[in-house]
């Protein structure tokens, strides 16, 4: 199983040309073992013919001195007949009579004449066909002598087969180097092909890895295929995914645009209260200044209310920029933005009468994870929300809570609990479509500001019932990686 | 003498049926041969037995050659496999003459006639060979016994008669002492048998084991002489007694007997390894006639 998952875990381009490998090896393996065999019945079938073809003219040459058990003639018969032009010559001829005694041998020192041949030489001969040993590199051939229907005698041939062998180690050998510069050539053009043919698929792959973190791009005109094939068809259809990917977050940022200043326009009211109110203040104090300025003790205490009138603007006013400018917060978040988010949200529920629990559990520590930007931006739009559910002269809570882990911010409420499209907007991972309207794009961006802070959202409450908005963001974890 | 000649009519008296008989083969073996020409005959007839080099074709052809030339004669050398066609061929008149063997000349002494005798190293004698395999201890005969034996030929003095007879003056009996005995029809056919272990001692011409020992010692030296005869007659060139002193008789003894002064001739005696011919003495082959003799009723 190690085996095979590891052999899947190669890149196509080498399992697709091992394949080929591999079947031609088993092929060619089957070829030549057929080769091989069939070599070797026609080696055996000329064997037989040679070996017959001298077999008969011994035996008709020597069928008289074999009825005559004239040793001498059925040795110079064997002598005279021995062939000396082809490759494949008898080693050794005997010729035994009746009663299996050698009349002659080609070799009387190894078979003695007139004595009973060797059971363990005759063993070696199998019926009448050749039998070849390729230990020995002989091939064994025996023919009974008859005359009148009678058997006489028999001729025991042994035959040099070496050159057959040969021949067969050399059709081997050059089986095998063919098969073998086939089944490389066959592997070099499989790796060649393959690579060409999953080629569209790697461009393919190297920009869907690119889209996949963040940054799609259209594949270029230069890396489509000069034909207009398949893989044309594909890269054309992966662009107009990327354009309409594209598309879309521009729309969803244009969104996202809009409902900040939707919101913006919303508190540009409650802000214009807050600042209309220490306006009036100023006012009279400048008023008193001018009449009573020459007093010391009304001048300063006017100009103390002026003092404090301007700096509560002040504040309004940058409260509302950070909202307006996010990217001037990428600082770490600080308590005073909990400060600022409240001051923002404070026209509106004031507006509706309404009141805000605040509760802040430990301390506030710099996190470069935690930037003040999104985080503000979140809190508020988690906050409008809240407001915009709970009844009027109800209570919206804030609870901020700093762990060893984690920063974790719940926005309760009074209302009649989240309608299911802004649960799902809430804790739907993939932060999937926009909204058609711009009714819920706040959750939706707190949703997409919850995904790039990696952070999780949990929600407490049934629907129809009050429900606390959990926004859970971790700390950065450099201890832990240093650690490891 | 008295012996001697009573064993000469007994020979005689044998030779003539043996003649007829071996006529008779002749007539049916040999074909065209047997017929006589009725013109004065322009051609001898020189029969060879398989002494040694009859599978020599450019000693054949240097003999012919020479002694066409020298006697004028047309010469018709014919071979035959066995001692018996050859003698039967001469005796019938079916050959001028012939090359054979002390054996048969003895045997049919009064229907042939002497034409020359071979000198080898200057004598017109030799002996018989019994040979063993170069690897055998033996040094007796005795120690033959159980031996598969070749022989030359039947009708071979030095391939047969010899060793039978030394058997004989031991009181054995060829059948019985060697487990088998085979003929094999040349004294390199013995020289062979012996050399491959087909057999594993054998009768054979000293003449031809010394000769073939020096023009192919490798198949040679793998046998050794275990016993030497007494030096006997050479085999004779005869003819029949009906031809001799015949004008081509004539011609032909003088070729021969001028072998060893002519230059063409002494090419023919380098190829034999002999060093001529002479008109021997028939005595020379008393030796082998004393052992016809002593054989005569056995054989």
């Amino acid at each position: 199983m190690r085996y095979a998952s590891r052999i899947s875990s190669l890149p196509l381009t080498v399992r697709v040309p091992a394949t080929v490998v591999i079947l031609m090896v088993a092929v060619s393996g089957l070829i030549s073992e057929r080769v091989l065999d069939r070599l070797s019945t026609t080696q055996e079938t000329y064997l037989q013919r040679l070996a017959s073809a001298y077999l008969d003219g011994v035996v008709a040459s020597i069928t008289p001195s074999v009825l005559r058990e004239d040793s001498w003639e059925v040795f110079d018969g064997i002598e005279r007949l021995k062939p000396s032009a082809d490759d494949i010559l008898p080693l050794e001829t005997v010729v035994t009579g009746k009663n299996a005694v050698v009349l002659a041998s080609s070799d009387p020192e190894a078979r003695e004449t007139l004595r009973p041949l060797d059971p363990r030489f005759a063993a070696q001969f199998n019926g009448t066909g050749v039998t070849i040993d390729t230990d020995t590199r002989s091939g064994y051939v025996r023919r009974d002598i008859t005359y009148q229907d009678q058997l006489i005698g028999a001729v025991y041939a042994v035959f040099d087969v070496s050159s057959l062998l040969r021949e067969r180690q050399q059709i081997l050998v050059t089986l095998l180097a063919t098969n073998a510069l086939f089944t490389a050539f066959l592997g070099l053009v499989g790796f060649v092909a393959v690579r060409g043919m999953i080629r569209p698929m790697q461009v393919l792959e190297t920009h869907m890895v690119e889209a996949a973190a963040g940054s799609p791009t259209p594949i270029a005109d230069s890396e489509f295929p000069s034909t207009d094939n398949e893989a044309a068809s594909v890269y054309r259809a992966y662009n107009a995914l990327v354009r309409s990917g594209v598309e879309k977050q521009a729309l969803a940022r244009q969104l996202a645009e809009e409902e900040k200043l939707a919101s913006l326009g919303r508190l540009a009211s409650g802000m214009a209260h807050e600042i209309n109110n220490p306006l009036g203040g100023l006012i009279n104090a400048v008023d008193t200044l001018r009449l009573h300025g020459e007093r010391r003790a009304v001048r300063d205490s006017s100009i103390d209310l002026i003092q404090r009138g301007l700096q509560g603007i002040r504040e309004v006013v940058e409260a509302a920029l950070a909202i307006y400018r996010p990217e001037r917060l990428a600082r770490p978040l600080a308590e005073q933005d909990f400060a600022d988010v409240r001051l923002l949200v404070q026209p509106e529920l004031r507006r509706r009468r309404q009141k805000l629990d605040y509760r802040m559990e430990g301390t506030l520590d710099v996190d470069p994870r935690w930037p003040a930007g999104p985080i503000r931006q979140a809190l508020l739009n988690l906050l409008l929300n809240a407001a915009a559910a709970t009844p009027e002269d109800g209570r919206v809570g804030l609870r901020v809570a700093i762990t060893g882990e984690s920063l974790e911010i719940a926005v309760s409420d009074q209302g009649a609990g989240l309608p299911d499209t802004a649960r799902s907007m809430l804790t739907d991972e993939t932060n999937g479509e926009v909204p058609p309207d711009s009714g819920g794009i706040g959750l939706w961006i707190v949703r997409a500001i919850a995904n790039e802070l990696d952070a999780t959202i949990g929600l407490d409450g049934e629907a129809g019932a009050h429900s606390t908005v959990r926004l859970t963001i971790p700390r950065t974890r450099s201890e832990l990686s240093d650690a490891a | 003498m008295q012996g001697s000649s009573a064993l000469d009519v007994a020979g005689r008296l044998w030779s003539r049926r043996s003649a007829l008989r071996l006529a008779g083969t002749a007539l049916l073996c040999a074909g065209s041969g047997g017929l006589a020409d009725a013109q004065p005959q322009q051609t001898i007839r020189f029969g060879l037995t398989p002494v040694f080099l009859t599978n020599d074709l450019e000693l054949l052809n240097a003999l012919q050659a020479y002694l066409a030339a020298e006697t004028g004669y047309e010469i018709e050398l014919i071979t035959r496999r066995t001692y018996q066609e050859v003698t039967a061929l001469l005796v019938s008149g079916q050959l001028d003459a012939a090359w054979i063997c002390g054996y048969p000349f003895v045997r049919y002494r009064d229907d042939l006639e002497l034409v020359a005798v071979p000198d080898w190293n200057g004598k017109p004698l030799y002996q018989s060979y019994l040979i063993v395999s170069s690897e055998r201890d033996a040094a007796s005969v005795d120690e033959l016994a159980g031996d598969i034996h070749a022989f030359s030929d039947p009708d071979s003095n030095s391939g047969y008669l010899v060793t039978r007879t030394l058997l004989f003056e031991r009181g054995l009996d060829p059948e019985v002492f060697f487990r088998k005995t085979m003929f094999t029809y040349g004294h390199r056919n013995v020289i062979r048998a012996v050399a491959s272990g087909l057999a594993q001692s054998g009768s054979v011409d000293g003449y031809v084991w010394e000769v073939m020992r020096e023009i192919g010692p490798e198949l040679v030296n793998r046998t050794r002489p275990l016993r030497k005869s007494e030096w006997l007659g050479f085999p004779p060139v005869a003819t029949s007694k009906a031809l001799a002193h015949s004008h081509r008789i004539d011609a032909l003894a003088g070729a021969l007997l001028s072998m060893a002064q002519r230059v063409e001739g002494r090419r023919v005696l380098g190829m034999l390894r002999l060093t001529g011919f002479e008109d021997a003495d028939p005595g020379v082959f008393d030796g082998i006639a004393a052992k016809v003799a002593m054989l005569r009723g056995v054989l």
